[in-house]
């Protein structure tokens, strides 16, 4: 039995409780298929933009954040700069686009672009496999906050099984009885929770934890970057013991004793935690420091991760769907201006919160006042990811730890919530209102829009609890980010390309997209599926599959593919749907807005002052 | 005439192409490929500057030492520096500069399509007057 966080479990047990009451209330006005998927079309450009910010802010942004920056500092430091720089793309490309043509979903554009079954059936499977690479590391970040939190599991499940079973039942709930509303006014709150617990574990760090930031860089920069390992016995003994005897350089006698014991009981199969310095991946002969890049990603991975965090936000199906709600082109413009004011700020405060972990948890288990939940070698966190609750604890007890757990989970629920949506819309609307029954009556398409998210949150607690069966969480540092990345690589592979050749080009036709997609899609999958492969041990250590899996994000050749199989496909082609004239005029024009202006339907106005008519 | 949709919009096809109706307003497909090409030089020109910016921080990061290796306040060096705040200052200038920028075309154009609307529909007007 871990250490039991009372307080910390009531606010978390207060904030789902509220969560879960927000859905309750809302009930009533999901009725509707617009209702349940899209909130009636009726939301505010602040309470957009802040329900976009609490889709987008998962457990990645909360979580994942400081822990890559604790694990890998600045290579760690580009998740947050990434995730906020893609909606430059947005605002650039597609959101006001995507308003005006006016549809339902991402499958819907490019139903309605291109006019194919085909494709519509195509993005379905894309959105979908986008979905679950998203909801994967919220699941776990659910598992890990659980352990730190609560250390114990219930009906025999360890404390990380029960951590991702409980969030799963509760998102179900809501999302079940709240639809799309429910979700807008729950992801509000719940941004507003997340963006206050990280600025207060800031604001602790520099008050309580004597935190100094140019002086803090320092000190972590001060001696080259170590890593935590767990091997096996087989692994630390290979090779006359290389990897034993350069631990033993960089572990306090204590520690590096207890390696000892458990390589000299003799079991090969055994693991043991210990630290070894970090390669530096980018300038080889130079030592990996924390303010330098290259602990993570060698140069071409630099560049693709860049690439994939920019590009990737463009195609998030939970993300594009909330465009929809927004009143106008220019409205959903300003939205996202808004989103980067909001998520801007966060970002800027969870590379800080990470790098004071470094610090601060260093020292209070010097000290012996580190929380028991979490484990350490050395002082440094086995899980990277449990940095957030861990240095909450440190800095401001329970109190603080209790809104920082229930801010993770708040991450948890509304990002998932979205991609609950989005999956769910993905099948009940494009394929079950299209495809099974055109006639089914509304009551019965919520009704199926329901099981959608009841067979999605199964699907994704199926894939939180396999995480650490298959060993991913050994096998990357800071996983939740690095997971939460890979759904942004399919989506700039699978969706980016088609979205903008589908506005920005008149001639791309629908074989065209459909390549792209494939290409892009079924690239991103390939190269992440080698990558893991590669990282757990399964390709080797050199040889052609090898290097076909040591590259992290595969955007870098993926997104200029997918571009350049829908550019000669559909030059090769050269069908066009026969109404492409209206269909550029519902993506382009501006009639209807002004016909809204008009009857005073749009009451955002616009960031220039209007001249009136 | 035909028309090919109905309810909230009608869309109608002339002889010299489509139009797209929404209560007094009118787009023609010439109206809105110049509100596209207008659109499309902004948009465009504002996306290679965001990822020429975007795109020199690894660069640096890869081949100029003074930008990843050299602390110049505290541990801070350019690359952490841009990376972990001044990256922002520019993506909220920066988005901040185009929205107007966008929102002000819309603005232009949409005067003009009225006006094109208007003018058709008074030579339409004399057209039945005269006939």
């Amino acid at each position: 039995m871990g250490e039991l966080n009372v307080i910390a479990i009531v606010m978390v047990v207060a904030l789902t409780a509220c969560t879960v009451g927000l859905a309750i209330f809302v009930r009533r006005f999901t009725r509707t298929t617009a209702g349940f998927y899209l909130a009636g079309r009726k939301v505010g450009i602040i309470a957009n933009a802040s329900a976009i910010s609490g889709g987008y802010l998962s457990a990645a942004s909360f979580l994942g954040v400081a822990a890559a920056v604790y694990a890998s500092g600045l290579d760690g430091v580009w998740f947050a700069a990434g995730f906020a720089g893609g909606f430059i793309v947005v605002v650039l490309f597609i959101a006001s686009a995507l308003r005006r043509f006016g549809e339902y979903t991402v499958a819907d554009f490019a139903y309605g672009r291109f006019g194919s079954d085909r494709i519509r059936l195509v993005t379905v499977v894309m959105v979908l496999a986008t979905s679950l690479f998203y909801m994967a590391p919220q699941m776990y970040g659910a598992g890990t906050t659980w352990t730190v939190l609560v250390g114990a599991g219930i009906l025999g499940l360890t404390p990380y099984q029960t951590g991702v079973v409980i969030a799963s039942l509760i998102i179900m709930f809501y999302v079940m009885v709240g639809g799309m509303k429910g979700t807008t006014l729950n992801q509000i709150f719940q941004f507003w929770w997340l963006w206050t617990a990280m600025f207060l574990v800031v604001a602790f760090a520099f008050t309580a934890g004597d935190f100094n930031y140019p002086k803090g860089l320092a000190e972590a920069a001060n001696e080259p970057h170590l890593d935590v390992k767990t091997l096996t016995v087989a692994e630390l003994t290979a090779e006359d013991g290389a990897l034993l005897k350069a631990a033993e350089g960089h572990m306090s006698q204590d520690a590096f004793a207890e390696v000892q014991a458990v390589v000299e009981a003799g079991d090969p199969e055994a693991t043991a935690s210990v630290l070894l310095p970090a390669r530096n991946k980018l300038h080889t002969l130079r030592d990996a420091f924390f303010n330098e890049p290259g602990h993570r990603y060698s140069g071409l991975d630099q560049f693709s991760m860049v690439l994939a965090l920019v590009l990737g936000t463009a195609g998030l199906p939970h993300i594009l769907n909330r465009y929809y709600t927004n009143q106008s082109g220019s409205a959903a413009r300003r939205s996202t201006f808004w989103v980067l004011v909001f998520i801007g700020t966060f970002y800027i405060l969870a590379p800080i919160a990470g790098l004071a972990g470094k610090l601060i948890i260093d020292n209070a288990w010097r000290a012996g006042k580190a929380p028991a939940n979490a484990g350490y070698v050395d002082g440094l966190l086995l899980n990277s990811d449990a940095v957030m609750p861990t240095l909450a604890k440190i800095l401001g007890g329970e109190w603080l730890m209790g809104a920082v757990a229930a801010g993770a989970f708040a991450a948890m629920f509304s990002t998932t919530a979205g991609l609950l949506i989005a999956a769910a819309s993905a099948v009940g609307h494009d394929v079950y209102e299209k495809y099974i029954n055109p006639d089914a009556d509304e009551r019965r398409r919520v009704f199926v829009g329901k099981v959608s998210v009841l067979f999605f949150a199964v699907l994704a607690l199926v894939i939180g609890l396999g995480i650490p069966a298959v060993g991913l969480d050994k096998a990357y540092p800071a996983l939740i980010a690095m997971m939460v990345t890979w759904a942004f690589s399919l989506s700039a592979g699978a969706f980016v390309p088609m979205l903008l050749t589908g506005i920005w080009w008149k001639q791309t036709t629908e074989r065209g997209a459909i390549a792209g997609m494939i290409v892009g899609g079924g690239g991103s999958v390939f190269f992440i599926a080698m990558n893991i492969l590669e990282q757990l041990g399964h390709l080797g250590t050199e040889g052609r599959l090898f290097n076909l899996g040591s590259l992290t994000f595969p955007t870098l050749f993926t997104f200029p593919a997918a571009l350049l199989t829908i550019i000669i496909v559909s030059k090769l082609d050269g069908q066009l749907p026969k109404n492409v004239d209206e269909i550029w005029m519902r993506i382009h024009g501006t009639a209807s807005e002004r016909h809204r202006r008009d009857l005073g339907l749009d009451k955002l106005g616009t960031m220039v002052k209007s001249s009136g008519k | 005439m035909q028309e090919l949709t109905s309810a909230a919009e009608t869309t109608v096809r002339t002889g010299s192409g489509a139009q797209m109706r929404h209560g007094d307003h009118i787009d023609t497909i010439e109206d809105v490929d110049a509100v596209f090409r207008a659109q499309r030089r902004l948009s465009f020109t504002y996306g290679a500057v965001f990822f020429a910016v975007t795109l020199v921080i690894p660069a640096g990061s890869a081949w100029w030492k003074t930008w990843h290796a050299v602390e110049i306040w505290g541990g801070f060096t350019l690359n952490y520096l841009v990376v972990s705040l001044l990256y922002y200052l520019f993506l909220w200038t920066f988005s901040y500069s185009y929205i107007k920028k966008a929102d002000a075309l819309d603005e232009s154009l949409s005067h003009t399509a009225d006006e094109t609307a208007a003018k058709t529909a008074v030579s339409s007007a004399e057209g039945e007057w005269r006939g």
